[in-house]
Parts: structure tokens; sequence; C-alpha cells
């Protein structure tokens, strides 16, 4: 394509008639770096590998500034596909958190299920085996003004996310679901995925040393590479405007957990192979950007150049070579190899596993070689179609964006004291945002693989015993509350790592790692770029001043190991609130020993700790009950927050506790409900409010119930009472005996003496049950 | 004792289930469907795991139902080798007219396990997939099923289903009669009593009266929609079953293995 020698407009003119999203200056750049025109092959592999979504151009800096990384449990850091941390010395957990926000909100099906796909794919190809999913959904106001378009949305993505993953046969073992009407025109929807690995057993993404010597192969395995999903990176780094609909369905990729869950059994014997030659290979999921991404990536990671031959990749039909190297075709692998395990490795694919007849055009084929040069050379019918420096290319570009605060009014809400609490009580139980989530959840099979311990609805993380014969158990819970985002972005971050820690705080994991996957608007607008600095601040901060328990004496962070930044989650009607969503993964030594959160047992002592403040801004109860935001968000109290962590790892570890629930949206009386309304459902509560912090000095009753103050419920083991008040009160914390399980079927809140709630347990179990659906109808 | 575990594409609970298979000291083997059909003759018995064979093109289990690994399959049973099929291979056998077996002995398919449909208080309540801890009750006598041998009639098994497709339908007369007149049926989704109310959330998938697990006339081959692999271990049970606590026992699901080890013991 002609750039040099033509006027800027020119040149944008032939770079979007193309179909090139890059600017005018980043294709000079090319060009001047090629010392010719670039051909269209080479922009389209540019584009894709300079895209925000593959280069992290806006994000980069930030990231590297502020998030820690690293830490004594840390085998692999945010540098490939996924994140692992040590479980013991033998075995590890992988990680890997996404968005497929944009393909969502196009095509929901499709867009949900080839997220799921792809974050499986990054977890399996550093050699582990996929033990689970979980999914942080985002979606519109289902009872506001865009409701149908919401509720389609939102039928569609979970079932893409059921077919997908039911079919492959990986369990989803936790997710959330937030509505706000920031999401009207542009859902969130993040997938996380971990694997287990031995230690020694882990594969790279990179063409391993001496590859380029030996003249290693080159091998793509999967699906034949047709034209879906072209451009899926450059459409996944721009607003979505609706009138561009029908156009941005061709970024959308075609999703087939069948081809997977046959290939991931492939792959399973290619890693045996592997083990048994005693010979490392390079392995990678093809994703976003395609064939040019993970060929590129892979050669240049291990510092090689390499020539690729289009015309041996199998393929759909006879597309343009830009087209082969930059679709996002879904269900595809690649490898390098030693050309001695060649026909053992086209073998497991082409006969053992007879991919050809699994799925039509499906192979393993040699598309090319390894070299030691530094270029990335592309032919396809006779001809060079992309003859380039290889780090050049995969090294793509660094922006360093303005940013500016962003102006809102807040203000918190002057109002009476409801008169009936009952009615507002069984409200908050019935909000889509509180709702049981079981709806959803039934249809996620859980059990598949034999591995859960705790499945979603029964505690605030889920909890896989992944190993036969092993006793660790390893949690997961995501987080984030886009109200609170709204508000402050800072606290925002800082609160989505506080509750997820606090979710697998709950069942009785150590917080091992997390994850982020960071979502907000256009990082060219300055103040969207300032809200995803502040976010990341927060998130930083939390991670730092919780500490890694276990090393809390050397105060080492708890490292975020992998990642993923969404700009562009926007539409002409504004952006979404800013979303840093967080998945925390924690370590049992024993599973056996985790705790659920419904009631036990009448008669139980119930201890609230995590005193209430008045910091409502984003609650539940200001936004359902009196229709606004309110100002004073909920703020990360670290000292006192990882005093609360730690206490209640501890307790479990003792065998102290019968139940624990933490407290996040809808305040105390929402989790103290929600503890009695999880199956079996068989106990009520008795709460005496006169014993909560905060009460004494004349806190409104609506406060002490609602703020979303973080804290925890515990439902002590009979008898463990005292050591448990010793435990807690050697963490400098003040356990509050607010209550106790009671045999009446009832949730009664007393304060002074008078009953302020007293709800039936069946009435409120209805409403908490059927909240969901109903929006999602 | 040689077991064999048979593989299709798209099946997915191979691997907990041949893990079922040898926990209860049984010699388990993955089996690919492209093996040589031949080999299955020299295996003792055979489970047809769970899954999506095929993506369940067509209709659940149907293109599975004609490898000829299944013809194989067919001989065998007729040898009186045990086979389960449980959840995709529940349908696989169905479709492969291995079950029920037949009212006239043509091998001909006599039923379906159609898409679910959850019916409470005379209303649709939810349709298609879902996933959940379910009470069986064993309505066959003891020794009459293979799967089931070892199990009092009566007893009660805690167990998960995860299906879109498991509500068992049949446009053939008499059939169902005859599936109960001849103990066929042994499990019914019922309440933790044992109390069979045929309506969601008791009957999970709106099948003719709640039927969960059935054999043929023979009873060596059984087909079962829930999941006893998945109810192996006592700590897999949901967190409000008292027996959870008691992480080493084994689970409910476990006797459907334990019963397919001695009928073949017992029919050696």
């Amino acid at each position: 394509m002609k750039i040099i020698g033509l006027s800027d407009p020119e040149v944008e003119a032939s770079l979007r008639n193309a179909g090139i999203g890059m600017s005018v200056a980043e294709a000079r750049s090319i060009a001047e770096v090629l010392g010719r025109d670039p051909t269209l092959t080479e922009l389209f592999c540019y584009d894709a590998m300079w895209s925000e979504h593959c280069s992290y151009k806006s994000s980069r800096a930030t990231l590297k500034e502020f998030l820690p990384t690293d830490g004594p449990n840390v085998v692999m850091g945010p540098v490939e596909d996924s994140g692992i941390v040590a479980i013991d010395e033998r075995w590890c957990v992988v990680i890997s958190h996404e968005s497929h926000n944009h393909p969502s909100q196009i095509l929901p099906n499709e867009g949900a299920a080839t997220g799921i796909g792809g974050i499986v794919r990054d977890v399996n190809c550093m050699g582990a085996t996929v033990i689970a999913t979980a999914d942080p959904l985002r979606f519109g106001n289902p009872y506001g003004s865009k409701a149908s378009k919401v509720r389609w949305v939102a039928e569609g993505v979970v079932d893409g996310i059921w077919q997908y993953g039911n079919a492959l046969g990986v369990p989803n073992m936790g997710g959330d679901i937030v509505f706000n009407d920031s999401f009207d025109d542009n859902c969130l929807v993040n997938v996380v995925s971990i694997g287990i690995v031995q230690r020694d057993q882990i594969i790279r993404s990179r063409a391993p040393p001496l590859a380029g010597e030996r003249g290693y192969d080159v091998i793509l395995i999967g699906k034949p590479t047709d034209a879906s999903g072209l451009g899926g990176v450059t459409f996944a780094s721009e607003a979505l405007r609706e009138e561009d609909e029908e156009t941005n369905r061709g970024a959308v990729q075609i999703p087939d957990p069948f081809l997977k869950n046959v290939l991931f059994k492939a792959n399973a014997d290619l890693f045996s192979l592997t083990r048994e030659e005693g010979i490392e290979i390079g392995f990678k999921d093809l994703g976003g950007g395609g064939f040019t991404c993970a060929t590129s990536e892979m050669g240049s990671a291990g510092g090689f150049g390499m020539e690729i031959n289009l015309d041996d990749m199998h393929k759909a039909d006879d597309f343009p070579a830009e087209v082969l190297s930059i679709a996002e075709t879904q269900e595809r692998f690649l490898i390098v190899s030693p050309p001695e395990l060649r026909e053992k490795i086209l073998k497991i694919y082409n006969e053992d596993w007879d991919l050809p007849n699994v799925y039509e055009g499906a192979r393993a084929s040699v598309v090319g070689k390894i070299n030691t040069g530094d270029r990335f050379t592309v032919s396809y019918k006779g001809e060079i179609v992309c003859d380039v420096p290889i780090q050049h290319l995969t090294q793509g570009i660094r922006y360093q964006r303005e940013e500016k605060e962003r102006i809102i009014s807040l203000a918190e809400p002057e109002m009476p004291e409801p008169e009936d609490y009952n009615e507002v009580l069984l409200k908050i139980l019935s909000s889509p945002n509180i709702a049981s989530r079981e709806h959803v959840y039934r249809y996620y099979d859980t059990e598949v693989m034999g591995n859960a311990v705790i499945r979603p609805g029964e505690a605030d993380a889920g909890l896989i015993a992944p190993v036969r014969g092993e006793k660790f158990g390893v949690a997961l819970a995501v987080d984030s509350n886009p109200f609170y985002g709204r508000i402050s972005p800072y606290w925002g971050g800082a609160t989505a790592v506080a509750e997820a820690m606090r979710n697998v705080a709950a069942i009785g994991a150590v917080p091992s790692t997390l994850t982020d996957c960071l979502n907000y608007g256009n990082p060219e607008k300055p103040e969207a770029f300032w809200e995803f600095r502040e976010g990341v601040k927060g998130l930083a901060e939390s991670c730092k001043k919780l500490y890694l328990k276990g090393y809390e004496d050397q105060q080492l962070p708890v490292p975020i190991v992998s990642g993923n930044v969404s700009f562009y989650n926007e539409s002409p009607q504004g952006s979404v609130d800013p979303s840093p969503v967080v998945a925390c993964v924690g370590i049992m030594k024993d599973f056996s020993k985790a705790i659920t959160m419904e009631l036990k047992a009448a008669g139980d002592k119930l201890f609230l700790i995590g005193p209430r403040f008045d910091e409502l801004g984003g609650s539940e109860y200001y936004r359902t009950i009196l229709g606004v935001t309110g100002a004073n968000v909920p703020i990360v109290r670290f000292d006192l927050e990882r005093n609360m962590i730690y206490a209640v790892i501890d307790a479990i570890e003792e065998g102290l506790l019968a139940a624990a629930h933490d407290i996040s949206n809808g305040g105390l009386a929402a989790s103290v409900a929600e503890m009695a309304l999880t199956r079996p459902a068989k106990f009520g509560v008795e709460l005496d409010l006169d014993n909560v912090q905060g009460s004494d000095n004349g806190m409104r009753t609506d406060k002490i119930l609602f703020s979303e103050s973080s804290g925890f419920v515990l439902e002590a083991k009979p008898g463990k009472e005292a050591r448990l008040v010793e435990l807690l009160k050697s963490y400098n914390l003040e356990p509050m005996l607010i209550g106790k399980v009671s045999n009446k079927r009832r949730i009664v809140m007393s304060r002074a003496g008078n009953a302020v709630a007293d709800l039936e347990l069946d009435g409120a179990r209805n409403a908490w049950t059927t909240g969901l659906a109903e929006a999602m109808r | 004792m040689k077991i064999a575990v048979m593989q299709f594409p798209g099946t997915n609970c191979e691997f907990e289930t041949l893990v079922a298979v040898k926990t209860v000291g049984m010699d388990g083997e993955l089996f690919r469907w492209n093996r040589s059909a031949g080999e299955l003759s020299g295996f003792d018995g055979f489970v047809i795991p769970g899954g999506f064979s095929y993506q369940d093109r067509l209709r659940a289990g149907v293109i599975a139902s004609k490898e000829p690994v299944m013809n194989a399959l067919k001989e065998e049973a007729i040898k009186g080798k045990p086979i389960i099929g449980i959840c995709n291979g529940f349908q696989i056998l169905v479709e492969s007219g291995l079950l029920p077996g037949s009212v006239n002995g043509s091998g001909k398919v006599d039923m379906a396990l159609a898409q679910n449909v959850m019916v409470s208080q005379g209303k649709i309540v939810r349709r298609g997939y879902y996933c959940d801890w379910v009470n069986l009750r064993h309505d066959a006598p003891s020794k009459r099923c293979s799967a089931s041998f070892i199990i009092e009639r009566g007893a009660l098994l805690k167990v998960p289903i995860a299906h879109g497709e498991g509500n068992l339908v049949t446009t053939t007369p008499g059939l169902i009669e005859k599936l109960n007149e001849e103990s066929q049926v042994v499990f019914r989704y019922c309440d933790k009593n044992g109390r069979i109310i045929n309506e969601f959330p008791f009957n999970v998938n709106g099948s003719t009266e709640s039927i969960a697990a059935i054999c043929n006339e023979q009873g060596n081959v059984l087909g079962m929609m829930p999941h006893p692999e998945r109810a192996f271990f006592a700590w897999q049970l949901p967190a409000f079953d008292p027996r959870k606590q008691r992480p080493d026992e084994p689970g409910p699901g476990r006797r459907v293995f334990q019963s397919m080890k001695r009928y073949i013991e017992v029919n050696a």
C-alpha cells in the first residue's frame, strides 16, 4: 500500500478503505522502519499487533508503575498467556483473566462462548489441565429504558457461557452479575480460568533455546483458518457505535467447544510426549491477533526469526494472505518443536485424535520454520507477503496518555428513617443485584470433573479439590462494584481487591494471587485515563497493604500474576462505570476444613467483625430504596481489613467456625439474611443490633443494617465462642456478639428491645430466589 | 476384571468415571471411538460416560449410537456383560436401541430423552439445562440390575444431575407399564424422604413418572441421567449434607460401581 509520498489525508483514506484502524503516524513509522511502502498484509499484521488489545500501548506504563507482580509464591508473572503461582513444592495454579465485552454486546451467545473458549486455551497452553472457569458479568438496567436489549444480551451471554463450558467439560465455579445502567450499551463479559500443572511440566509460549539453530518446525493445529473474527482486536480497541453493529458482527469469532474438547485431550498427549522424550517445545494458543500474533510472539520471545508459508496452512477456503494472517478463527494452537518430533506430533492430532474426521478440515500442519534471523517472513502463492523485523512487530508502541480528574457532583441524601424495615429488606433481597444467583448457576455444570467441594451459592467463593490423593483445595472468587467505582475509581479498585480476598478467606482459603481485568472507557479521553490510573492505584494499594499471608512480617504484597486491560467500553451515551474486575485464588492446605455460609445449628452464636461506618455511597440501600448514589463510598481500612481476613482464616483453620459470610452488597442485613436463606434454609436468626459497634453512639438503624463497610458475620461452633473471641482480639478486632441462630423460621432484628424487622423465612426466601429470574426473563 | 470406559469425540466425564471404576477395584481403561471395535470383546464390562458426544448433533447420542463400537457393545450385551450409560451414555443407549431393550425384541428405538421441562403447579417454570443435586429412590429389587446389584429396594441416593435432555418420554403403548411390571425402572427422582412427587423440583426434568434410570429386560444394561461418578466421595456432596463432614467416606454414587463389580463377580 502506498504511503511514502502521500499526504496525511490520502494515507488516512487508504487505511480506512482497507479496514485498517491504525493512525497515519503509525503507518508512516512502519514505512520508515521497513524503508519502503508496506504490503497490505504487513499493515494488517501491524494493525493487529499494535492494537490496544494486543500491545497495551496506553496502559503498560501505568501497570508497570503500580502493580506488584512478583512474590515468593510466583512461578510466572504476567509475561505469557497466564500467570502461575505455587500451591506447594510440586503443584501450581495457572490463572488467566480476560474480557470479551464488545463481541458479547453485538452477538451475546457467540461473544461470551468464545470468551470462555479463549480463556481456557490461555491456561491449557501452559501445559495445564483446566479445572474451572468463572464469569464476572455486568449488564445494563433490566428495568431501564433499554430493558429488552439488556435482557437479550444477558440471556444470550449466560447461554453462551454454559453452552461452551458445559460441553467442554470444565466447571464454572464462581462469578457475579451486576446490573447498572452504565452497561446499557456496553455489557462487560469478563472470563477467568484456572488450571493446575506440576512445576516441572510447565510449557512456555516461546520458541525454546536452539530452536533457530536447529530449524524447529512451526506447527498449526486445530480448526481450519477461515475469515471469522477478522479484525477482532481492532474492534475491541474502539468505542461501540450502533450503526457499526452490522459490520462488527464479522469481528465476532465462532465457538466450537466440541472440537476444543477433543483438542484438549490431544494436547494432553502432546504434553506427555514431550515429557517422555525430554524435549522442550513452545506452545501457544491463537487468540487476539490470530496467526500472526501467535507465531511472531513465539519467535520473538525466543529471540529468533521465522519463515512461514501460508500455502501449507490448512484453511477453510482460499482466503487472501491478510485474512489468513489475522483472522481469529477459534480452536487453534501453535507448536514450535524440533523436526524429530514432527511425525509423532502429526500422528497425535491427525490420526490418534483423528481431527480431520472430527471437524471438517481440522488437522495439524507444519507451516513454517524458526531461524536465527530477526525477520518475520511470510510467503503465499509464490510471493513474499510480509517481511518485517520480528521484534519491531511484537514490541508494539507506547503512548503516554493524558489524565484529568473526572469531576462529578456527589451528595449524601437527607431522608427520614424508613417506617417499615420488613418492606425495605424484602425489596433489597429481591433486587437483581442482591437476589440469589441460582437462576443462572443452575445452567452451569459445576460438577463435571468431580472436583467441586464448594459450589456457587454455597459460600462466598468456590472451592475445588483438583488432584485425587492430595489434600489441597483451590478457591476462586471474583469481585468489583461499579457503583463504588463511579463515586471513586480509586476506592472502587481498592475495595475490589479487599472483597475478593474476603471472599476466599470466608471459606478458609489463604489469598494467594489476584488477577485484574480493567474495564474502562476510551483512554484517549483524559477523564477515562484518569479513572484507569486511579483504579490501578487502588488495586495496587490493597495488594501492597493487605500482604501475602505467611509473609506479613516482610510486608510482601499479594501478587497480581495475570490480567487484561479493556479500554473503549463506551458508546456515544457514555462510558461504563470504572470496573476493575478482580479474581482471587486462595489455597487451602486441607480442603476438608473449608466452611460454607448457610446457618448450621439452632442456638449457635453469631459474631460480627468490622464496625459499621456511615459510608453508604453506592450502596444497595441508597440506590434501591432511596434512588440516589450518595457520596460516602466504602473505603478499605487496610490494617482492619487485613486483621479481619487473617483472623477468619485462622479461625477456620482452628475449627472454630460453623459458617462465615462476608459483608458487602446490602450490608449486614443482607449478609445475615443470606446465611439464613441459603439451602437448606432450616433456621432463622435473632439479631440484637444494640451490640453492633456504631449503635452505641446513636448510629441510625438503617445505616447499621445497610452500610456496606467491610466485615464478616461468623457463626461460632458451640463451645468455641471463648476461643474465637480470644483469637479475634489477638488480631486487635472487637468481636460483637450480635445474636444467635434460632429454631423459629424467622429473621428478627431488634434494637433497644424492639423488633425493627421480623420476616418469615419462606416469604423472604421467595423474594430472594425470584429476583434474578424476573430481571432476566 | 477389565472395564472399558468409552470415549467418543465430545465425551467429557471419562476421567472421573475412570477414577470411580478403578477405586472400587476394577481395571479400567479409556477406549477411544476409533480403536478397533473387535477389542471390546476382551473386556468384562463397559461404561459410557457423560458428555456431548458429536456435539449433540441431530439429537443427543444419536451419532455415537451409529459408531461401529456400539454394534460391538450390542454383541457384548447379549453375552450378559454389564453396560452402564450415564447421562449422554444413557442417551446413546436409548438411541442405539439397547434400552429399553425393546418391547418386541426388534432392537428399535422405543423412547427418547427429550428436553427438560420443569413443571410446578401446572405451570412450566423452566426448560432445558439444569445442574443440581437430586435424591434418587432405588425402585428395583437388589440383584435385578447390574449397576444396582447390591442396592436394596427403596434405598435413597443423593447424586448430581447436569443435563438438558433427560426427560424420558415414549409413545410406545404399554412400555412404561411393562417397565414397571418387570422392575426395569431402577431409579426415580424423589424428595429427601423418598416420596415421589411428580413435579419440579423433585421431578427435576419432567421425566415420565419421575424415572431417572432404567435397565433392559436382562438387567445387565442400565442407563441413568444422574452422575454417580460425581457423588463418589462424601466430600463431593453439597454443603448442607451432613455426610460431607466425613470426607474420607465413600459417596452415595460409589454403590453403582460396587454393584457393577459384584455383578461381574457373581456372573463370572
